[in-house]
């Protein structure tokens, strides 16, 4: 049994119905990743009691939350805007959560989370008047302190600029490494749910398209979905390459790919794929190299390459291993 | 509905029953006196040609007041939004403080100011400028102009405040693509605060449909009686309750529709993010900011001054305290009856404005939680029984009760008074409850709080400098209020503004002034306690 099982959560709207089930085991930082619409955050709402679920079970060590209300669930949760209440310091802020009534063990409590949000002194200072990166931290320890069976943090970062978002994720997973709080992570960042998670759920219109590992989900997408919004790649029909009458698609990442100038004889390579004749119609400088965007018989394809072609027609190489069979 | 759903119904709950019953009970009883000899009175009071005059006459004194108020404000709040010079803070915050200016003020400046033996007059008297005494007053004309004295402040502040806050880009463009600035301010300029303009002219518009004490006082003959007015002179003139009934629920009818059609409580644009830069004043823009300042000071101040004038001075000009010691000493004739009008003013205005923020606090959260609009505009409608018709209907009530005590005049006036400054409290309240994201509460449940605690611990905090300015702004109405008290405490419970009636009535000006500068600076002492900064009430929170 799972710490946190969902079995057949159902919520109906005029123009959007969420229907699914997974289990999260204790401890586990499980990420929530999709796109706009998605209904990411109307889980979230729905687990934490913000809105109510039309059917199925939300359990937590065997027990259904369901019909609790939201301060009875056990479930925390980081708004996106943080929703720091502005009447109280920081200090109160943290503290408002919190089970401890003796007032000399909240202090100390608070001054324990204070120091590992890194905010050591900010006890006094008004919320107001922080930055939007410490204000992101006062809310986890805000939610932290209370001591939540279960941490949901709704697109936590979205808020704060590109380098802030990246040290900050860091945080996120050292607080919740040091407090073994299971968490659920909204993001609609890969590279964000990539960086911290142990597992990710990939949402699509209100339904889960995939659930594993960042590594399984790149490596093994279950279905094309999954397989470009975890990342760059090509897919290209299977018949293509497996002959007349094979249904699906091939699918295969960027760095798969070996790029040459000159024309490639298929017959000396019988474990990979080969393209003659590939147009090349553009060359993004990405750092480490050169992200092409090629055309063969009129269909695109990405690769990677570290020197930029000179040429305009190219041939392409690619490990069969590498290639990902999707039947969808 | 879900447990929050719930809490807030709950909460509503209370301040709605009150609320109700303080205003649906008295217009039962003025309904009902209305009807008590079958329908003849109320069919008959519709079919009156008179009854159409009078509300001609109403709406006509009504709309020449927001059209002048607003018309007049419109230049100054251009100027005044856009440099600063010396003096402008201090206009713009006594304009703000006009809100809070009780109506019996306005009618006892103009008469010593501009009365026929009033200052004015005798300035021009004595500077042979004019033979005789000139009659300003007790004409249509001095009805309106007390109207737009009280008035105008609120169309400038109100206009100012929106063209302070809208910054100049889409003007510049204007400029930049070859147009004038007339050209500009027409086309650009005021489309942009249509809004408020149409919002300050309904307003004001709403505020002199009712007007009673000035028509009463400065009018000078019924002819220029506004309905309000005749429903007060068909009880205690005529002593026709039934009549008086039936066209107070004429007035009340036409109100409503009124209100419906003007949209009172409808939603308020949000002010756009980087307000207009304002340019210090040089050279010849100096000159006008003096010129607009001067005649701002001109028209607002020498009925305020004279009153400060007359407390001190006999009408001779002889300096004297005789009405200062009268009121301290208590002595139980003219403004000796004062200290006593004193505390009664102070309890009952504290108490109504108390009981109205506490009501109006858990009436705006709940609306705004959920997502009602059929609260607030509920809330509103006892604006459209107007005052003297609600004091009609508490008088009514009163007179029903078998028990007679002075503690029943006491409260029947406390929640005359209650229910008048309601609609006022809830408005001031609300724009704070919408601005307290939805997120905080639901945040704190999150934390494990339930939903009373975190009403109580997040929402009720937040809206501290609402409730504040709710509270004065209660407490200046409730200080000023004239016409509910007239018309339902029959002389038993004599508050301030009612005193100062009273002794207008008896020509003892020097009394009335002593009395209007207590009654003046226990307004701004409560104005200044609403608009006090608050800096913890940030509602963001988040940068």
């Amino acid at each position: 049994m799972s710490y946190l099982e969902i079995n057949e959560l159902r919520k109906d709207y005029s123009d959007f119905n969420l229907s699914l089930s997974f289990s999260v085991e204790k401890g586990e930082l499980v990420t929530i990743l999709g796109p706009s619409g998605s209904g990411k955050s109307t889980l979230l709402s729905l687990l934490s009691g913000i809105e109510s679920a039309d059917s199925g079970e939300i359990k937590i060590d065997g027990k259904d939350i369901i019909k609790l209300p939201i301060s009875k669930r056990g479930i925390s949760m980081v708004f996106q805007d943080f929703s720091l209440f502005p009447g109280m310091n920081t200090r109160k802020n943290i503290e408002y959560g919190m089970k401890e009534k003796n007032g000399k063990k909240r202090d100390q409590k608070a001054d324990e989370l204070l120091n590992t949000i890194g905010l050591n002194g900010y006890g006094k200072r008004k919320v107001t008047s922080l930055s939007g990166g410490e204000a992101q931290r006062v809310a986890l320890a805000r939610a932290i302190a209370s001591e939540p069976d279960i941490l949901l943090l709704d697109e936590p970062l979205s808020a704060l600029d590109a380098p802030l978002r990246k040290k900050l994720r860091g945080s996120i997973r050292s607080i919740h490494d040091a407090f073994s709080t299971t968490m659920l992570y909204v993001t609609h960042d890969r590279e964000e749910a990539f960086a911290i998670s142990d597992k990710i759920i990939i949402m699509r219109g209100g339904k889960i398209e995939a659930y594993g590992t960042p590594e399984e989900l790149y490596k093994n997408p279950p279905n094309l979905f999954t397989a470009f919004f975890t990342g760059d790649g090509t897919a290209l029909p299977a018949s293509l390459i497996y002959g007349e009458g094979t249904e699906g698609s091939v699918f295969f990442r960027p760095e798969s790919v070996t790029v040459s100038e000159e024309s490639i004889e298929g017959g000396l390579y019988p474990n990979h794929l080969v393209f003659n004749n590939v147009e090349v119609l553009s060359a993004e400088y990405t750092g480490p190299g050169y992200m092409l965007g090629l055309s063969f018989r009129g269909m695109p394809i990405i690769a990677f390459s570290p020197l930029k072609p000179k040429k305009r027609i190219v041939s392409l190489m690619i490990l069969m291993d590498s290639v990902i069979k999707i039947k969808s | 509905m879900n447990e929050r759903d719930k809490f807030y119904f709950k909460l509503s709950l209370p301040a709605l029953f009150i609320t109700f019953f303080i205003f649906l009970l008295p217009l039962f009883s003025v309904l009902t006196r209305a009807f008590q000899d079958g329908p003849g009175a109320v069919i008959d009071t519709f079919k009156d040609v008179y009854t159409w005059r009078l509300l001609a006459f109403t709406v006509w004194e009504s709309l020449l007041s927001a059209v002048i108020s607003v018309t007049l404000a419109i230049p100054f709040a251009v100027f005044f939004s856009k440099y600063s010079f010396f003096g402008r803070k201090a206009i713009l915050t006594a304009s703000d403080a006009a809100f809070a200016l009780p109506a019996i003020l306005c009618v006892l400046g103009f008469v010593i100011f501009y009365g026929n033996n009033g200052i004015l007059n005798n300035i021009l008297l004595s500077l042979g400028l004019t033979d005789k005494s000139i009659k300003f007053l007790y004409s249509f004309p001095s009805v309106i102009m007390a109207h737009v004295y009280l008035n105008f402040p609120v169309a400038f502040s109100l206009i100012t405040s929106a063209l302070s806050g809208m910054d100049e880009k889409e003007e510049m463009a204007s400029k930049l693509l070859g147009k004038s600035n007339f050209y500009t301010f027409i086309k650009i300029t005021i489309p942009k605060v249509k809004g408020t303009i149409i919002s300050a002219f309904i307003l004001i518009f709403l505020f002199c449909f009712p007007s009673f004490l000035i028509v009463m006082s400065l009018g000078g003959s019924p002819k220029y009686y506004t309905i309000e007015a005749e429903i007060y002179r068909r009880t205690y003139t005529d002593v026709n309750t039934v009549s008086s009934s039936s066209l107070a629920l004429f007035s009340f009818m036409i109100m409503s529709l009124l209100l419906l059609v003007s949209g009172y409580g409808r939603e308020e644009k949000k002010a756009s993010r980087s307000k207009r830069i304002i340019s210090k004043t040089k050279g010849r823009k100096k000159l006008e900011a003096f010129f607009l300042s001067f005649l701002i000071v001109l028209f607002l101040a020498p009925p305020l001054l004279s009153i400060v004038y007359r407390a001190f001075f006999t009408k001779d000009g002889t300096f004297t305290l005789k009405t200062w010691r009268d009121i301290a000493s208590s002595s139980p004739t003219g403004a000796g009856t004062g200290m006593s009008a004193i505390i009664n003013s102070l309890l009952i205005a504290f108490s109504a404005s108390f009981l109205a923020v506490s009501l109006s606090t858990a009436i705006s959260v709940s609306a705004v939680r959920r997502k009602s609009r059929l609260i607030p505009l509920l809330t509103s409608l006892p604006m459209a029984a107007g005052s003297v018709t609600l004091g009609l209907g508490f008088a009514f009530l009163s007179s029903r009760i078998p028990y007679k005590s002075i503690y029943i005049s006491y409260l029947t006036v406390i929640l005359a008074h209650l229910v008048v400054v309601m609609p006022f409290t809830v408005r001031t309240i609300m724009p704070g409850a919408k601005r307290i994201p939805s997120a905080l509460p639901l945040a704190s449940m999150c934390l494990g709080k339930g939903c009373y605690e975190s009403y109580r611990k997040v929402e009720k905090p937040m809206l501290k400098s609402y409730r504040r300015r709710a509270f004065a702004f209660a407490f200046a109405l409730s200080l000023g209020e004239v016409n509910a008290t007239m018309a339902l405490a029959e002389g038993k419970v004599t508050t301030l503004p009612i005193l100062i009636y009273k002794m207008i009535n008896q020509y003892n000006y020097q009394g009335a002034s002593a009395l209007a500068i207590i009654l003046l600076f226990t307004a701004i002492v409560v104005f200044t306690f609403g608009e006090k900064e608050d800096k913890e009430n940030v509602i963001s929170g988040n940068k």
